[in-house]
This record gives C-alpha cells, structure tokens and sequence, in this order.
C-alpha cells in the first residue's frame, strides 16, 4: 500500500493546534513521506525549541503513528 | 516503562557525555537523519557513542515516554535530553552548543 501524506494535510493537523500557523511544507525525498516542516506561529513565544517541536510532533501525531509521515525536520519560529 | 529499562537508559546516560539513540550504529546507519546526526557530531570532535534503539523495543518505548518525543534520533548530552538536529543545529548557530560541550567534557576531567 502506498502511504503518504500532502502538505494540505500537515498543515490542517498543525492548524488544529496552533489555528493562527503559517505553515510550509518541503518534500524532502520526492516521496511525500518524509518532509521539512516550518511553521510560523505566535504561539511559540516564550516556548523553548523542545517545547516548540514537542507540539509539532503531537499535532502531527496520527501521521507518525500510521506511517504516512515517516520523517519531519522541524523548523519553528515567531512572526516578526 | 521497568525498572530494568530505566536502569538501563540511565546507565546509557551516565556512561556517555554524548549519546545519541538512533536507527543503526555509527558504522551502519540505518536512517538519514542519524547519519546527519553522527555527521553533525563529527565536526566538533568530542567523542560520542551511538545507541541502536531499533534493537531494543522496550527501551525504545521508554525513551519516547521519559523524554516526551516519538522519534529517533534523541541526543543526550551530560545527561539531558536535547532532542534532535533540529534543536542542536540552532543551538550550534546561537554558539550555545559550545558552552553545553565544552561544560560536559570540563567536569568530566575532574
């Protein structure tokens, strides 16, 4: 079975938790499985890089699990 | 997570200034983003181990639930856990990795 997932879906997970994100997804291996992720969001303020990723990696968590996101390289940052 | 499997994660720890848990050995990478990791520590010349966390479920699973993070590699250093290149790759631009090794492997003389 081919499993994979689209940017559109990263971005609607990564939005559930964080609805102000400005999300941008880059396919990292022509797959559609293993992506850089980078996401924009106020909501990072005063969180520490671990914390920032720890979110990330919960929002995207059904995608980890089932195996249609089977790597994401985060990059996580503030509006300016 | 047992007993036995914590025992072990902290021995692991303990043993190693730095540790990274990955998929495969430092000699046979079995995924990219440990191979990246293994390149990244390369450079700064400390000496580091790499841990195959896919031949030890159990200890797998307990790391993701000590550390709050479901994927591999998880870097340790001096005992705490720093997450990914995705954390050290900024902390290295912000110099602040320096100051983590370089505090790591001073007490480690002493």
């Amino acid at each position: 079975m081919l499993v994979m997932i689209t940017h559109a879906k990263i971005e609607t997970l990564i939005r559930e938790k964080l609805p102000d994100a400005v999300v941008q997804t880059q396919d990292r291996t022509g797959t559609l499985d293993h992506y850089n992720v980078s996401v924009v969001s106020r909501e990072f303020a005063g969180m520490s890089l671990l914390d920032r990723n720890r979110l990330i990696y919960a929002a995207l968590g059904e995608a980890l699990k089932d195996g249609s996101l089977h790597a994401v390289e985060i990059k996580t940052g503030t509006p300016a | 997570m047992t007993p036995e499997v914590k025992q072990a994660i902290d021995n692991d720890i303990k043993t190693h200034k730095i540790l990274v848990y990955g998929k495969g050995t430092k000699s046979m990478p079995r995924c990219g983003f440990t191979l990246e990791t293994i390149e990244f520590f390369n450079q700064f010349g400390y000496p580091f181990e790499v841990v195959d966390a896919l031949a030890d479920p159990a200890k797998r699973e307990g790391l993701a639930e000590m550390t709050d993070w479901p994927t591999l590699p998880k870097v340790f250093i001096d005992g705490k856990f720093y997450g990914d290149t995705d954390i050290l790759g900024p902390m290295h631009e912000s110099g602040e990795l320096k100051t983590v090794l370089e505090s790591a492997f001073a007490e480690a003389k002493t």
